[in-house]
């Protein structure tokens, strides 16, 4: 059947459709995997395979969800006669068999005929099409930008914290070798996931486990690993074969290791054991040292930041109270806990309120504190010590610091002071005392008064008055003599007898002439009070008392130079008789010794940087000069097991130089560097300087000068 | 010559030919113009194959020589008319320089010349010493960038310091960056500005022991403008012996003897017991009387340290016997505690008893090394007089003096008025100790002569220029015997100093080599040619301008005559003159014959 021009206009205007949008869902679904794969590939880390495989997947879903296809050409009639009113409804007609058509549709046929040239294509598909070239330019945007997230990521992390992962090292590893995985399984206190890596470096926690599985292409007879170049362990295979190996090991300490797979030693690989930090212990208040000034409140508000690298188990305040003064403190300690739980935290913040008065704190009291803390592997820590201490008021207003000086009379003093509160409460009760008890108690005071005065008055070697208590009435004693006391034989008693005892006249003699006009002046009024008090009249007799309170205390402050009398009488030296003793048999101490010879270590150390130096222009290595490498190579070795961070990397440039013969200047520089770190805190030692040679004419002329100067 | 004969004949043979031809044509119109053309373009082709030379006067001065030496702009080359003579045959023939292999030789030959003209760095010494007597004009070329004086020790010994200083002058606007580095890491670096000059001075002590390179590299930016060697030697040597006589042991005796002792040095320990009875320690020695000290007992140390108590106390014999070991050499080091002399010997220095400072710390320097010490805590309350004679060592804060040094002799006297420095050690500041202390005992020991020196004229030896070693013998009279590799040298001695030798040699490989004199070797360093070049050619320059500088250069009577110059005449005239003949012939036989 031959199609009439405007069947073939429709089937046209389909094909084009249905190319179209077979195109736009290309490029949609092309968006879309390009996205999807980018996240997969990059994020989920899955193989760049998969890309096409979700494309695919993405198409065919695109594709079968609005399936083209399946329009009839009748459909595009109706859209035809819907989108072009040129058609005038009648694009049905194109589809009929024209031969039978009535009349009129022919004619309508042929008109309509005659425009379709005239219409262009539908624009709609294009349209369509735009936006979905717009959405793969998105789709492309995105996936690009998904590829770099991880970079941005690592930066980010890498900000966040650095230890988090041991840097990529490119790792030699034999050929032999075509899988191995490295498990770390770190102690339990850590909380640490267990971890794998395909790398032979490892970084641990102290205590780690550390499970290597090994996985060999051809079957090895012997498979080892050396740590530290000194403990070499043989492997078991687990197969039977001999390709599939294990080997477990707990790490307590750095070092390094190799494989040596018959024989054949790979590279030194690192292997770091990071040990578990104490907890540290900030404390952001109160200050190292707190007064509590009084009307303050007695409390204080401790806080405090504990940081862990694993976890926090327990923390406390130790608290010592110090009370007292002198030798009579005493010293209480008390554990103060926090009132929280610890989980484990890495991070905690402490505060507490300490109460200074629930913990028996007086004024003049200190508290000195600490913080203790444990971490969940058992170590302990403590934070510096805080003083905290209350004023205490009474020691300003006590006279403690007036005694400090001279200890000579504290009691007397008091007595001054009791004397006038005992005549202060006398006269108050004056009103309510019968006449005759206020009499006799006046006396009293005047007794004790009196009392005082004797005592001060033997400071100035009053006379007659050596005894207090004693009257001048017993003065007369030795005039008058009383045989029947006496003893006989007493020599002492028999001078007493006849000696006008006074009281000792050195004593007297040690005070400063001005100090004892002052001490007169307190004796006179002291006089003065006792007539008063003596004679019934306490009320006169209080300024007398507080005047000589007063001129006592003035006294006293004079009288803190004093420094007391010490009686040491030594025999006189005779010059002529210093050292003039038999010496002959003294003998002379001779001692001889030789410092051993020190460990040739950092000597050595020092020719092979020099070795190196030589190496470095081209020089290469003598036979002699191996000697000096090997044990160079040993020292570092050494080196290497405590510090593998620092001194691995140099240690393999040695290998290597010491191995090849084509010279590597960056691997002479890495072992310089680490030669120079391992020879640490040389100190200057003193040497010759030198003069030129030809003494002989210098000589000469500085004797000749010599001479000439003479 | 014959060529050119070739030439002409052929021409001629060919004018012949053309001429005939030109003649023989039927028609006969413009044959003048036709013969006068091709005698115009077979006489100019033959002319294009011959240069033509002609003679032109030239108004030069015949007394006056122009010399280009190295560094001269190549526009200012231009702008210098006249011969020119240069005396490095490598650029000569592009630039059309006369090369004169020796300048003495041609200046003898040519007696006229009376002047000479020098463009350029200028010339080194050594050949300056020619032009003595001539009148020069000197046009020194731009002074240059980078490292223009530098200097370092070649030999320290173990633990020493190497000091590498220098001036750097920086003619560019950028900064440049001045770095050291030594043994594979880099160990000071300073910045100089644009547009100056800036001196520097690293300080490292190596850890070496032996020969090393170190580098002074300079940069802009990311690019290293150079890289200059700076070799050295660290040696070992034996350490030196030390006798201490001490009235009474004390614990700064103690320390001391406790770390000259690990450190394997010599040493013999006198302290008195009793009238005439003392204890004596002998380390890493052998045993030795020391009940009486003599002149032979304190020949076998190095220094001698001894309190003042123990100086005055000694018999006045063995006084005797210490002054004059001092004046052979030996180093004496006086400790003192009383603010009067007990003895003439210490009492050459002044003494002076100030307060102590408030802190009752003390701040203690080393003078001339700005070595600041670590706090001492002491009351210090004695301190040394500065006089002329003396040089003090070590100062505090204020430059109050506690250790002073006179030289008597040929040794020295050292008196430290400093008590305890064993503080330093209880404190951990080990450093400090143990460089107080080797700063004053390799101040005060005797000095130990070498056997034989050598120097190396210039500086910096280079591959392929002459150089000169200077050697210094302890032992005059006989000639030594100087090898490189097999190589003999022959020394001529100095007229003056019979002790030494100098011999020249031309080096011939960079790095280190070896000179054997007399069987034992001494180490040297060439340089490669392109080391150090700032440095030399600001060398040279300064050297011509003092050379010129000290000769009081007179105006030389200088006559103008005109010298006849040969030159020749562009073949660009006869190519355009055989171009217009020939198309001349070609225009008339294509176009004008077709008429």
């Amino acid at each position: 059947m031959l199609k009439t021009e405007g069947q073939n206009w429709i089937h046209s205007l389909r094909m084009k459709w249905i190319t179209l949008h077979l195109v736009l869902a290309f490029v949609i679904s092309l968006a879309i995997a390009l996205v999807l794969s980018a996240v997969a590939v990059t994020l989920l880390h899955l193989p760049l395979l998969i890309s096409a495989v979700i494309f695919a997947v993405v198409l065919v879903t695109a594709l079968f969800a609005y399936p083209i296809w399946k329009t009839k050409d009748r459909d595009f009639c109706r859209y035809a006669n819907n989108k072009y009113p040129e058609l005038e409804e009648s694009a049905d007609l194109f589809l009929q068999n024209p031969a039978e058509l009535s009349m009129l549709q022919q004619l309508q046929l042929s008109r309509i005929e005659h425009r379709i040239a005239q219409i262009g294509g539908p624009k709609e598909p294009l349209k369509r099409l735009y936006v979905g070239f717009a959405i793969l330019l998105a789709g492309i945007l995105m996936s690009f930008a998904i590829t770099k997230i991880p970079q941005v990521q690592k930066v980010y992390q890498s900000n966040a914290s650095k230890h988090e992962a041991l840097p990529v090292i490119k790792e030699n590893i034999p050929a032999e070798i075509s899988d191995f995985s490295a498990t770390i399984i770190p102690p339990a206190y850590t909380g640490q996931p267990e971890r794998r890596q395909k790398q032979f470096s490892i970084k641990a926690e102290t205590g780690a486990k550390i499970n290597w599985t090994i996985e060999t292409n051809i079957a090895i007879k012997k498979l080892k690993i050396i740590f530290n170049d000194k403990e070499s362990i043989s492997l078991k295979p687990i197969n039977n074969e001999r390709t599939s190996w294990f080997f477990s090991k707990n790490i307590e300490k750095s070092g390094f290791y190799q494989l040596d797979l018959d024989g054949k030693k790979s590279d030194l690989y690192q292997l770091e054991a990071v040990a578990d930090l104490p907890v540290t212990i900030k404390i952001t208040q109160p200050k190292q040292h707190t007064t509590i000034d009084i009307g303050q409140p007695q409390r204080i508000t401790l806080k405090a930041a504990l940081t862990d690298d694993y976890g926090i188990n327990d923390a406390f305040i130790s608290a010592t109270l110090a009370s007292g003064k002198g030798e009579g403190v005493s010293f209480t300690e008390q554990k103060l806990s926090f009132n929280t739980r610890f989980n484990n935290q890495k991070n905690i913040a402490l505060s507490k309120q300490i109460d200074l008065k629930s913990l028996g704190m007086k004024p003049g009291d200190e508290l000195y504190f600490f913080i203790k803390a444990m971490d969940n592997h058992g170590q302990s820590s403590r934070s510096d010590v805080y003083f905290v201490s209350i004023v205490d008021t009474t020691e300003l207003m006590s006279m403690a610091g007036m005694t400090n000086g001279v200890n000579l009379v504290p009691e007397y003093f008091r007595s001054q002071r009791q004397i006038i509160i005992d005549t202060e409460k006398l006269l108050k009760e004056q009103s309510t005392l019968s006449a005759a008890i206020f009499k006799t108690r006046s006396n009293d005071l005047g007794i004790d008064q009196k009392l005082l005065r004797l005592r001060y008055g033997q400071f100035l070697g009053e006379e007659n008055e050596t005894e207090i208590g004693g009257d001048h009435d017993d003065h007369d004693e030795h005039t008058e003599g009383k045989s029947e006391q006496e003893k006989f034989g007493d020599v002492t008693a028999i001078m007493d007898k006849y000696a006008h005892k006074h009281d000792i006249a050195e004593d007297a003699t040690f005070f400063e002439p001005e100090m004892k006009a002052q001490l007169k002046a307190v004796l006179t009024e002291m006089w003065n009070s006792e007539l008063r008090l003596r004679t019934y009249k306490p009320q006169e007799a209080l300024p007398y008392e507080y005047k000589a309170l007063r001129l006592l205390k003035d006294l006293q402050q004079k009288s803190r130079a004093y420094v007391a009398k010490t009686t040491v009488k030594t025999a006189t030296l005779k010059p002529e008789k210093r050292l003039s003793g038999e010496l002959d048999k003294i003998t002379q101490p001779v001692q001889q010794m030789s410092a051993a010879q020190k460990d040739l270590r950092t000597g050595n150390l020092k020719i092979a940087l020099a070795l190196l130096e030589s190496r470095k222009s081209g020089k290469r290595f003598a036979e002699v000069d191996r000697f000096l490498l090997s044990d160079t190579e040993k020292y570092m070795i050494g080196a290497a097991a405590d510090n593998p961070a620092t001194y691995l990397n140099a240690l393999a440039s040695l290998r290597r130089l010491s191995g090849s013969k084509t010279l590597q200047i960056k691997d002479v520089d890495v072992v310089q560097q680490a030669i120079q770190k391992m020879i640490k805190g040389e100190s200057a030692r003193p040497q010759i300087k030198t003069a030129l040679p030809a003494s002989a004419l210098y000589q000469n002329y500085f004797n000749n000068l010599n001479r000439a100067g003479r | 010559m014959e060529f050119k004969y070739i030439v002409l004949i052929l021409s001629m043979l060919l004018m012949v030919f053309m001429l005939y031809k030109e003649i023989n044509k039927t028609k006969k119109a413009r044959l003048f113009w036709r013969i006068l053309a091709s005698i115009l373009a077979v006489s100019c082709f033959a002319l294009l194959v011959i240069p033509i030379k002609y003679n032109s006067s030239l108004k030069q001065n015949a007394n006056e020589i122009t010399l280009i030496t190295e560094g001269t702009h190549p526009d200012t080359l231009a702008r210098v008319s006249g011969t020119k003579y240069a005396l490095d045959s490598s650029g000569s023939k592009s630039n059309k320089l006369i090369f004169i292999p020796d300048l003495s030789y041609f200046l003898a030959t040519h007696k006229d010349v009376r002047k000479v003209n020098i463009y350029g760095n200028g010339l080194p010494d050594e050949e300056l010493e020619n032009l003595i007597g001539y009148e020069l004009n000197f046009h020194p070329s731009e002074i240059p960038t980078g490292i223009i004086s530098a200097n370092w020790q070649a030999e320290i010994k173990t633990t020493e310091q190497l000091t590498v200083q220098g001036i750097y002058q920086n003619r560019s606007k950028k900064n440049v960056k001045l770095l050291l580095k030594g043994l594979g890491t880099s160990i000071d670096s300073i910045s100089v500005d644009g547009k100056s000059n800036k001196s520097f001075s690293f300080k490292t002590r190596p850890k070496q022991t032996g020969k090393a390179i170190y580098q002074l590299i300079s940069f802009q930016g990311q690019d290293t403008l150079a890289k200059e060697p700076v070799p050295f030697a660290v040696g070992e040597q034996t350490p030196m012996k030390i006798l201490i006589l001490a009235s009474f042991p004390d614990f700064e005796y103690k320390f001391l003897k406790k770390w000259l002792y690990d450190n394997q040095y010599s040493l013999a320990f006198r302290s008195q017991i009793s009238k005439n009875k003392y204890s004596s320690d002998f380390l890493n020695m052998d045993k030795l009387n020391l009940n009486q000290i003599n002149g032979s007992s304190l020949r076998k140390f190095d220094v001698l340290i001894i309190d003042e108590e123990e100086l005055a106390a000694i018999t006045p014999v063995e006084r005797a016997a210490i002054d004059n070991a001092v004046n052979t050499g030996l180093g004496l080091f006086i400790r003192i505690s009383n603010s009067k002399p007990l003895t003439p010997l210490s009492g050459r220095f002044g003494r002076v008893e100030s307060p102590a400072a408030k802190d009752k710390q003390l701040n203690l320097a080393i003078k001339n090394e700005q070595y600041k010490f670590s706090k001492l805590p002491l009351e210090q309350t004695l301190y040394l007089k500065p006089s002329q004679n003396d040089q003090a060592l070590v100062a505090d804060a204020s430059g109050k003096i506690l250790v002073n040094s006179t030289i008597k002799g040929s040794g020295k006297i050292l008196i430290s008025s400093l008590s305890t420095t064993f503080n330093w050690l209880l404190a951990g500041k080990i450093n400090d100790y143990t460089t107080y202390w080797s700063d004053i005992l390799s101040k005060a020991a005797r000095k130990k002569i070498e056997v034989q020196t050598l120097k190396i004229v210039p500086q910096f030896a280079s591959v392929n220029k002459q150089a000169r070693f200077i050697v210094d013998l302890s032992t005059p009279g006989k000639i030594p015997t100087l090898k490189i590799e097999e190589t003999k040298l022959a020394p001529r001695q100095n007229i003056e100093l019979p002790f030494e030798w100098d011999a020249t040699f031309w080096p011939t490989r960079a790095g280190w080599n070896n000179l054997s004199i007399n069987q034992s070797n001494e180490s040297f360093f060439i340089y490669e040619k392109e080391d150090w070049l700032a440095l030399k050619n600001q060398q040279t320059l300064n050297s011509t301008l003092n050379f010129l500088d000290k000769s009081n250069n007179k105006e030389a009577k200088t006559t103008t005559t005109a010298i006849i110059v040969q030159e020749n005449l562009s073949p660009w005239w006869f190519f355009m003159g055989f171009l217009i003949a020939s198309a001349y012939l070609w225009f008339e036989s294509r176009i004008m014959d077709r008429k």
